[in-house]
């Protein structure tokens, strides 16, 4: 008996690994090349426009929403805005549209490119709960990394990097100076943009035991709070903070019911994002600016939403398509017919591996049913009874071939039933 | 008989336990002197923002070390036995067969179990030298995956140590190396958090699968088939 038990823990054991191995040295065998749809609101002719890799080498398109396809350099013209450098040494700029003139410091002034991906909710990303705090007046023409650490909790910690050990003095005026503003402790979440290679830095978003929401920043080496008014009930999810020289916005705002705003730095901060169908989850986000329009374009790995907006976020286009990358592929229908299920390691929506299981549905019953045949007939051959094996045929009917494989590795034992 | 039974595996592994203690702790030095070294010519709050920002493991010096110390006592309790037919006067002991090497293994985990322990231990103490408990603490959390592929290792290699026959012998392998290989595939800190749960069940499977390849071999052993 402790042999048949043996035997399945081998056979479980085979199925798994073979179903998390198997489509990874497939994906290796027919690497999939075919990028994301790149899509834009064209300014000059008012409509979407996108390119992309429809085939083998470098088979682009460049076409517009009604299906038009314009060559490289005229699919470019038609976003001035991006290729604006282009457009100078054409000598096509100063440009003209909807009765203003634009020349390159007026659309470098407004360009801005702000993005939201999956991987920057806090539960797709494991992290040391430890940021420097940077000075944000530093006096000098850089920022530069803090010779201490912040530790959020119960109190704002600092601890020292060369001894490794704790800042009194900064602890005690820090976590005053946020209580004093009315932060209830503990710190329930912090965000910020840890970099020095930043135009500026805006210091840190915390969130209190209360789900309130401060700003700290360390100003000449004293702090700086500031309460960033909500309305009642609103729910933070996630923050993230992009610090631009020149822009209004200090970067998005993620609400618990997965409402996106933009965080502002006034008295009324969030500016609401009106984008249907858009899933944190699983979608990546990028919010173009140009001097005339602001495009949202948000996409899964198979379709692709765009929302274009006027200066003041109010939208008045809006656009989607599956995207050429979403088109099945020969190897991959053959692949889902022979197996059931895929349990897929890494998804580029999180840092974490998973074992997230993909069925493959109907077409499965084919590899199901071909793989049954060959253990039957591999039985036969082998002599051994089909009645007596009626547990190792339930296995390869319901995985197919992974069930298969485990079984020809690990074939029953004629002695087994006696153990 | 069962004190006997132990005792004959004690003797067998402690001059190899006393290597891998000196190994281990060998290895754990390199890692004091490698971070000393870093501390020694880098501004210390570079070397935290690399740790934590940039996600580098400064203590990948251990990595394989568990899956090396698993296969090193796997060869020294079964090694011996297979090259000088030993095992099969074991199996012939009037206890259960699958018992006895449930036994045997024990030891060998236990001892593996005790040697990850003081690596964790160790490189707890290491990272709080110079860092805060959190990323000690993390650091612990980022090698779990790796201490466990030391008790896949062990298995694996007890696997095909125990089989008799040399296909099913390179089957256990092959799924133990693929086990293995989905185990160091980091690419920064504690990213196995939330699979690890997971991973841990599926090894346990190793503990039933481990009677297999003895079975076969005392079946064999009983017909003269054992080589």
């Amino acid at each position: 008996m402790t042999a048949r038990i043996a035997r399945w823990s081998l056979i479980a054991l085979t199925v798994v690994l073979l179903a998390i191995w198997l489509p990874q040295v497939k994906n290796l065998l027919f690497e999939y090349r075919f990028g994301k749809t790149q899509l834009f609101y064209s300014p000059v002719i008012e409509k979407f426009i996108y390119t992309e890799l429809v085939g083998a080498g470098h088979q682009f398109v460049y076409r517009d929403q009604d299906g038009r396809d314009y060559d490289r350099e005229a699919f470019e013209q038609l976003i001035p805005f991006i290729y604006y450098k282009n457009m100078e040494l054409w000598g096509k700029l100063p440009l003209e549209l909807a009765g203003q003139t634009f020349d390159k410091a007026a659309i470098r002034a407004e360009r801005l490119v702000l993005e939201f991906e999956p991987r920057d909710l806090p539960e797709h990303s494991p992290r040391i709960p430890l940021f420097p705090l940077l000075e944000s007046n530093p006096g000098r023409s850089r920022l530069r990394f803090p010779e201490d650490i912040l530790r959020p909790g119960a109190a704002l910690t600092f601890i020292n990097s060369d001894a490794n050990r704790r800042e009194s003095e900064l602890t005690d005026s820090f976590t005053r100076a946020l209580a004093k503003a009315g932060f209830v402790f503990p710190v329930r979440a912090t965000f910020a943009r840890v970099s020095i290679l930043k135009a500026f830095d805006a210091g840190h978003f915390l969130i209190d035991d209360q789900g309130k929401l401060f700003q700290l920043k360390r100003v000449a080496g004293a702090p700086w709070v500031r309460s960033v008014p909500l309305s009642e009930g609103f729910r933070v999810r996630a923050i993230k903070i992009s610090e631009n020289q020149g822009s209004d916005f200090l970067g998005f705002l993620l609400a618990e019911d997965s409402r996106l705003f933009l965080l502002g730095q006034g008295d009324d901060p969030l500016t609401p994002l009106e984008l249907p169908g858009y899933d944190p989850e699983r979608m990546e986000l990028k919010l173009l600016f140009n001097p005339l329009y602001r495009t949202a374009i948000y996409s899964d790995r198979q379709e692709i939403h765009a929302i274009a907006m006027d200066r003041a976020f109010k939208p008045i286009a809006r656009y989607q398509r599956r995207m050429a990358m979403a088109a099945p592929r020969l190897v991959d229908t053959l692949w889902d017919s022979l197996t059931p299920v895929n349990l897929q390691w890494r998804t580029p929506e999180s840092r974490y591996p998973r074992l997230t299981p993909q069925w493959h549905g109907e077409k499965a019953a084919i590899g199901m049913s071909m793989a049954l045949v060959l253990a039957l007939a591999w039985l036969r051959w082998r002599r051994a009874p089909l009645l007596g094996n009626w547990a190792s045929l339930i296995l390869v009917a319901l995985t197919g071939f992974l069930g298969l494989i485990a079984l020809l590795l690990f074939p029953p034992e004629a002695e087994s039933a006696s153990s | 008989m069962w004190f006997a039974i132990l005792l004959k595996e004690w003797l067998k592994l402690r001059w190899s336990l006393a290597a891998l203690l000196a190994v281990h702790l060998g290895v754990l030095g390199y890692v004091f002197l490698t971070l000393r070294h870093q501390f020694q010519i880098e501004h210390s709050e570079m070397i935290w923002y690399w740790a934590f920002e940039l996600r580098r493991l400064l203590y990948t010096p251990l990595q394989y070390l568990p899956a090396f110390t698993g296969v090193a006592l796997a060869l020294a309790q079964f090694g011996p036995e297979r090259l000088n037919g030993r095992f099969r006067l074991s199996l012939h002991l009037p206890l259960r067969g699958d018992w006895l090497v449930w036994s045997w293994v024990a030891v060998g985990a236990l001892f593996g179990a005790l040697l990850s322990s003081l690596t964790a231990l160790g490189l707890y103490l290491l990272i709080g030298q110079w860092f805060p408990r959190e990323a000690a603490f993390s650091a612990v959390l980022t090698a779990l995956p790796w201490l466990l592929g030391g008790w896949v290792a062990y298995f694996g290699a007890n696997l095909a140590l125990l089989e008799p026959a040399w296909p099913r012998r390179l089957a256990y392998l092959g799924v133990s190396l693929a086990f293995l290989g989905l185990l160091y595939q980091e690419r920064g800190y504690q990213e196995y958090d939330q699979i690890f749960p997971a991973l841990t069940g599926l090894a346990l499977l190793f503990i039933p699968a481990v009677i297999l390849p003895a079975h076969r071999y005392r079946h064999q052993a009983m017909i003269g088939g054992a080589s």
